[in-house]
C-alpha cells in the first residue's frame, strides 16, 4: 500500500513538472508583455516587471493593423467552418446513406485528396486565385477552405455509426433523402458536427502558409501572417512582440476554455476509432 | 488509418418496397445522392484535384517572371537530383520528424500516469497540456525565439543558475534542429496525449484485473496488457506525427531569418518549396519539390503500414 | 434554430465577400483612393504627411499607404503585379526596375518633366530603353557609425576620412572587452551595408559589368568577404549566432558594439533614440585598396494595371516634387533626391556629420541588379553565413555562390 501511495506521489511530481514546462513559457510571455524593453533583456532576469508597462499592447497596433487582421481571421475561420459544415455533411450523408452511380468512384477520388500533402495543391491554387483577381480578398482566404475531404470522411464515419433503423423508419413514413438528412441524421450528429467545426475553426485560425501567399497587403491578411511580419522587423522590442502573440492567441484560448471538454473529446474521436 | 471503414455497399433491408416503386425510389435517391455530393465534388475538383494534376504538369515546366511557362521536360527533376540543398532539406525534414517522434513515447508515459484511477486533477492536467495545441504556431515561434535567445533568453538564464553557459539555441547550426524539434514536441504533446488517453480508456479493466490475479506488477501489466492493447492508437499517433513532421514549415519560416547560420541545418522540404515557388519565382522547380515530398510521404506511409503488422496488436 | 443561425452567418458572409472582394470596381465619380506600397515603417509617418498635403491640394484623391516589410516586399509585389492587384503607386529599386519595366508592369511616364532636379545616375537607373518609368524619391549611402562613449573609454581616436581597413581592425581590437560586454564592431552579414562595399573596396565585384557573370570567383571579391569573417574569427565582433538572435543595430544602439556599418537611413532612428542621440556619430567608410560605397535610390512608379492611372501619376509627380522632398528631408530618415532639399535632411540631426553620406556619392557605385535578381541574391545570406561562422572558408563559400549565381544568371536568358 505504501508503495502505491509513493507511486502516486511520483506521478504527481512528474505531471506537475510537465505542467510547468508547458505552462511556464506562457506565463513568461504574459509577464514579458508588461515589461519595458530594457527589463525584458535584463541579465539575470527579473520574474515580475520592474514597472508594469502596458505600452507594448498599444505599440503593437501601430506596427501591425491587428484589429483589421483580427476581423479578417474571424471572418475566414467562420466562413470556412459554416461552409464545411453544410457542404461536407451533405456529401457525407449521401456517401453514408444513399445509393447512386459512381459512389465508390467519387468517394475514392475524394480520399485521394485526403491522402496527398497540401503542398501538391498550393501553387495551382494560388494561380487560380491570382487569375480570378482574388488576391487580398476574403474570397481567397475562404473559398478553397470551404471544401474538405477530411471533414467529409469524418462525418461519413459518424453517420455510418448511427443506427440505420432510425432513418429507415423515416423512409417508410415517406421522408425523402433531404428530410432524412435534415430531420433525422443531422440532429443526432451534433457531437460530430461540433468536432468538425472546432477543428476547422482551429486550423483556419492558425493557418500560416495560405494567408501568407494570397495576401500581399497587411490590411487584408490574417493574424497568423501578421505576426510573422513582427518577427521580420527585428527592431521590434520583445514586450511588444509578446503582447502581439498573446492578443492573437487569446480568442482561441477563450473558446478553448469554454468548450474544452467538447474540443478535447472531438479531437480524441478523430484518432481513437480503431 | 486505423479508422475501421464501414462497408460501402448497403445491405438491402428486407423491407424494401417491391417492383416499380423500388426503381422509382432508386432513381430519386440516385438524383439526390449526386446532387448532395455536387457542391463538394465541384469544389474539390476545382481547388484540389485539378491543381494536383497541374502540379504534376508544372514539374515539367519553367516559368517566366510574370507567369508564362514553357515545357522543359525532365530538367527540373535532373536539377533536383543534383541539388545539394534539396537533399539537405530532405535530411533535415527526416531528422526533425525522427526527433518529434520521440514525443510519442513521452506522451504515452504521461497518458498512463493520467490513467491511474486514484489520480485527481486529471482534467486540469489534460487542459494544461493541451494549451500549446490550440496556440497559433506563429505565436509559439515568436515566444520560443525569445526563450532561446543566447544572451538573455530564459533557457540560458535558467542554465546559468547551474553554471552552464548555453549557446544561441535557435541560431547555432549545432543545436538549432534540437531546439526546433523541442518546440515541435511541445506543440504536439497535448494532441498525442489526448488521443492516447482516449485509447487507454478503451482497454477493458478486466484485463488488468486478470493480470493482477496472475501476480503481474505495475510494470508487467504495462508491458503485457497496456502496450499491446494501445498499439493501434500509438500507430495512429505515429502516422499523424510523421505526416505532420514531414510537412513542417511554420517554425522554420518564423524562427530562421534569411541570414541565420542555422538555416541550412534546419531548412525543411516545405520551406525550400515555399522559397523556390513563391520567393524565387521558380514554381516549376517548386512543383518538382512538391512531387518529391509526395513520394517520400507516400513511401514512408506504405512502409509503416507494412511494419505495423509486426508490432500492432489487432484484437 | 441552428438552421436560422447558419443562414444568418452565411448571409453575413456573402455580404462580407461582396464588400471585401476584388479591387476591380472603379467608379469614375466620387473620391478616388490610391494605394501606395512601401517597405519602411520608419518612413511611414513622413509619407502620411506628404499624402495629407497631396489630398489637401487634390481633394478628390485619397491615399492609402500599404507597408510590407523588406523581407517580403518583392515576393508579395510580384504576386500582386501578376494578379493585377499591385498598389497603384509603389516603391521600386535598382535591382528590380529592369524586370518590371521589361515586362510591361509599369506605366511609362512620358509627359514632359524636368528631370534635371534629380541626380543623373538615379534618373538613368529608372530609364529603360529610353523611357522613364520612375521618379527618384531618395538615395542612400553607407557610413561607419561609431559610439563616441566607447571610443573615449578605450582611448581610441574617432574614425575619419583617412581611415583604412587596418585602422578598423586595430581599433576593433582595442575596443573589445575581454568579458564580452563590448565588441569593437558588429560584422553584420548584410550586402548593402556590408560586404558589397568591402568587395568593391578590395577591387572586386559581385556582378560583372555586362551583367552576365558572377564576380564571386574573383580573388579580390573574396578579400572583401574575408574582411568580415576575420573580424568574427578574431573575436572583435559578436558571432553570427549572436547577431541572428539579436539584430546588430540593436546591439549598437544598446552600446554592446562600438562600430557599425550602417546606411544613411539610420540617421532618423539614431536621432530619435535617447541612448544614441548624443553618443554616436558617423564617418566615411574606411578605404581598402580604394574607396568605394554602395549607393542606392528608391523611385516611385505607377502600376500599368492601376485603375486610376491619371490620379496615380498626379500623386507620383507630387511625390517627386519639392514640397514632398522638403517634408521627407525634415523627417530626417532618408536623403531626398530632389536637388537642393538635402540640407533639410542634414539639419534634422545636426549633431551627426551627415554630410559625409552625400559627399561619398563621388566614390559610389550602384547596387547590382539583373533581370531576376532574387534568384541569386537570396542565396547570398545562407551560403555566406557558413563563412561567417567559420564552418567553411571564404574561398569555399564564394565558390559555392559563384556556381549558384552563374546558373541563375544563365537561366535568365
Amino acid at each position: 500500500m505504501a508503495s502505491r501511495r509513493s507511486a502516486l506521489v511520483v506521478s504527481y511530481a512528474v505531471l506537475a513538472l510537465g505542467a510547468v514546462l508547458v505552462v511556464g513559457p506562457f506565463v513568461w510571455e504574459l509577464l514579458t508583455s508588461f515589461k519595458t524593453y530594457p527589463d525584458s533583456v535584463r541579465v539575470p532576469p527579473s520574474l515580475l516587471p520592474a514597472t508594469w508597462d502596458a505600452s507594448g499592447y498599444t505599440r503593437v497596433f501601430e506596427l501591425v493593423p491587428l484589429g483589421r487582421q483580427f476581423v479578417n481571421t474571424a471572418l475566414m475561420a467562420a466562413g470556412r467552418t459554416v461552409a464545411q459544415l453544410v457542404i461536407c455533411s451533405l456529401a457525407a450523408f449521401a456517401f453514408a446513406r444513399l445509393e447512386f452511380p459512381g459512389r465508390r468512384f467519387f468517394f475514392g477520388l475524394f480520399l485521394v485528396v485526403l491522402m496527398v500533402p497540401a503542398q501538391l495543391f498550393v501553387i495551382p491554387q494560388f494561380l487560380i486565385v491570382q487569375r480570378l483577381g482574388w488576391l487580398n480578398s476574403m474570397a481567397a482566404l475562404i473559398v478553397p477552405g470551404m471544401f474538405s475531404a477530411f471533414g467529409t470522411f469524418m462525418l461519413r464515419q459518424f453517420f455510418a455509426g448511427l443506427p440505420r433503423e432510425l432513418d429507415e423508419a423515416a423512409e417508410i413514413d415517406g421522408c425523402g433523402p433531404l428530410r432524412r438528412y435534415w430531420r433525422v441524421l443531422l440532429p443526432l450528429s451534433r457531437p460530430g458536427l461540433l468536432a468538425l467545426a472546432v477543428l476547422t475553426l482551429l486550423w483556419s485560425w492558425n493557418d500560416l502558409l495560405w494567408p501568407l501567399i494570397v495576401t500581399t497587403d497587411p490590411e487584408s491578411t490574417t493574424l497568423s501572417a501578421g505576426l510573422a511580419t513582427l518577427s521580420g522587423q527585428h527592431n521590434v522590442e520583445y514586450p511588444t512582440v509578446m503582447a502581439g502573440a498573446l492578443l492573437a492567441t487569446a480568442p482561441v484560448i477563450v473558446i478553448f476554455a469554454i468548450l474544452q471538454k467538447q474540443i478535447i473529446e472531438g479531437i480524441a474521436t478523430t484518432g481513437s476509432k480503431g | 488509418m486505423t479508422t475501421t471503414a464501414q462497408p460501402l455497399t448497403r445491405p438491402r433491408g428486407e423491407s424494401a418496397p417491391p417492383g416499380g416503386r423500388r426503381s422509382l425510389r432508386r432513381t430519386t435517391e440516385a438524383r439526390w445522392g449526386l446532387l448532395m455530393i455536387a457542391p463538394l465534388g465541384l469544389g474539390l475538383a476545382v481547388f484540389y484535384l485539378w491543381p494536383m494534376l497541374q502540379t504534376f504538369y508544372f514539374g515539367f515546366t519553367a516559368w517566366g517572371p510574370f507567369g508564362d511557362s514553357t515545357w522543359t521536360g525532365l530538367d527540373n527533376y535532373l536539377r533536383l537530383l543534383a541539388d545539394e540543398k534539396v537533399w539537405a532539406a530532405l535530411r533535415n525534414s527526416l531528422a526533425y520528424t525522427g526527433l518529434v517522434l520521440l514525443g510519442v513515447p513521452l506522451a504515452l508515459v504521461f497518458a498512463v500516469l493520467l490513467d491511474q484511477r486514484k489520480l485527481r486533477g486529471r482534467g486540469l492536467f489534460r487542459t494544461l497540456y493541451f494549451l500549446p495545441v490550440v496556440t497559433m504556431p506563429s505565436a509559439v515561434a515568436l515566444l520560443w525565439q525569445y526563450l532561446y535567445n543566447g544572451d538573455f533568453g530564459l533557457v540560458n538564464q535558467a542554465l546559468a543558475t547551474v553554471g552552464v553557459a548555453g549557446p544561441s539555441w535557435a541560431s547555432d547550426p549545432g543545436t538549432a534542429m534540437f531546439a526546433l524539434a523541442a518546440v515541435g514536441v511541445w506543440m504536439g504533446f497535448g494532441y498525442n496525449l489526448v488521443i492516447l488517453m482516449a485509447g487507454l480508456q478503451t482497454v477493458p479493466r478486466q484485463l488488468y484485473e486478470a493480470a493482477a490475479i496472475d501476480g503481474a506488477g505495475t510494470v508487467r501489466q504495462f508491458v503485457s496488457v497496456t502496450v499491446p492493447m494501445i498499439s493501434p492508437t500509438v500507430f495512429f499517433v505515429s502516422v499523424i506525427t510523421i505526416i505532420n513532421g514531414l510537412q513542417m514549415f511554420d517554425l522554420v519560416y518564423l524562427m530562421m531569418p534569411p541570414g541565420s547560420p542555422a538555416l541550412p541545418a534546419t531548412q525543411t522540404v516545405v520551406h525550400l518549396f515555399y522559397q523556390k515557388s513563391f520567393v524565387q519565382n521558380d514554381p516549376g522547380y517548386g512543383a518538382a519539390i512538391a512531387v518529391l515530398l509526395f513520394a517520400v510521404i507516400g513511401l514512408l506511409t506504405v512502409l509503416q503500414f507494412r511494419l505495423q503488422r509486426r508490432w500492432v496488436h489487432r484484437g | 434554430m441552428a438552421g436560422r443561425l447558419s443562414c444568418l452567418i452565411a448571409g453575413a458572409l456573402v455580404t462580407a465577400l461582396a464588400g471585401c472582394g476584388g479591387s476591380g470596381s472603379s467608379d469614375s465619380a466620387g473620391p478616388v483612393e490610391i494605394t501606395y506600397g512601401i517597405w519602411d515603417v520608419d518612413q511611414q509617418p513622413a509619407l502620411e504627411q506628404v499624402a495629407a498635403a497631396f489630398t489637401k491640394a487634390n481633394p478628390g484623391i485619397k491615399i492609402k499607404i500599404q507597408t510590407t516589410g523588406w523581407d517580403d516586399y518583392w515576393a508579395k509585389l510580384k504576386a500582386a503585379a501578376t494578379g493585377g492587384v499591385a498598389p497603384d503607386v509603389f516603391w521600386m529599386n535598382g535591382s528590380n526596375i529592369k524586370l518590371y519595366a521589361s515586362n510591361g508592369m509599369l506605366l511609362p511616364l512620358t509627359d514632359k518633366r524636368d528631370l534635371s532636379v534629380y541626380p543623373k545616375a538615379l534618373v538613368d537607373l529608372y530609364t529603360y530603353e529610353g523611357t522613364t518609368y520612375g521618379l527618384p524619391k531618395d538615395f542612400d549611402t553607407i557610413g561607419l557609425w561609431y559610439n563616441k562613449k566607447l571610443f573615449d573609454a578605450a582611448g581610441v581616436k574617432y574614425p575619419d576620412a583617412s581611415w583604412t581597413w587596418a585602422d578598423v581592425q586595430s581599433a576593433a581590437k582595442k575596443l573589445t572587452k575581454a568579458d564580452g560586454s563590448v565588441y569593437g564592431i558588429a560584422a553584420a552579414l548584410n550586402n548593402q551595408a556590408g560586404f558589397y562595399n568591402t568587395i568593391a573596396q578590395a577591387g572586386g565585384y559581385v556582378l560583372s559589368p555586362d551583367g552576365t557573370k558572377s564576380g564571386y570567383d574573383q580573388p579580390a571579391t573574396i578579400e572583401g568577404i574575408r574582411f568580415w569573417t576575420d573580424l568574427v574569427k578574431n573575436g572583435v565582433s559578436p558571432t553570427q549566432q549572436q547577431m541572428t538572435d539579436t539584430e546588430p543595430t540593436v546591439m549598437f544602439e544598446s552600446g554592446k558594439v562600438a562600430m557599425y556599418y550602417g546606411g544613411s537611413w539610420y540617421a532618423g532612428r539614431f536621432n530619435k533614440n535617447p541612448s544614441t542621440k548624443d553618443t554616436v556619430d558617423v564617418a566615411p567608410l574606411p578605404a581598402g585598396k580604394t574607396k568605394a560605397v554602395v549607393t542606392h535610390g528608391v523611385a516611385n512608379v505607377v502600376s500599368a494595371k492601376s485603375a486610376h492611372q491619371e490620379a496615380a501619376t498626379k500623386f507620383v509627380d507630387f511625390l517627386g516634387g519639392k514640397e514632398a522632398a522638403d517634408i521627407v528631408g525634415k523627417a530626417g530618415s532618408v536623403i531626398p533626391a530632389y536637388s537642393g532639399t538635402q540640407q533639410a535632411w542634414i539639419d534634422a540631426a545636426p549633431q551627426f556629420k551627415l554630410k559625409i553620406f552625400i559627399d561619398q556619392l563621388d566614390v559610389s557605385f550602384p547596387w547590382p541588379g539583373s533581370k531576376n535578381t532574387p534568384a541569386w541574391m537570396d542565396e547570398e545570406m545562407p551560403v555566406l553565413a557558413k563563412a561567417w561562422t567559420g564552418e567553411v572558408t571564404p574561398e569555399q563559400a564564394a565558390a559555392t555562390l559563384a556556381a549558384t549565381m552563374n546558373s541563375a544568371l544563365g537561366a535568365e536568358r
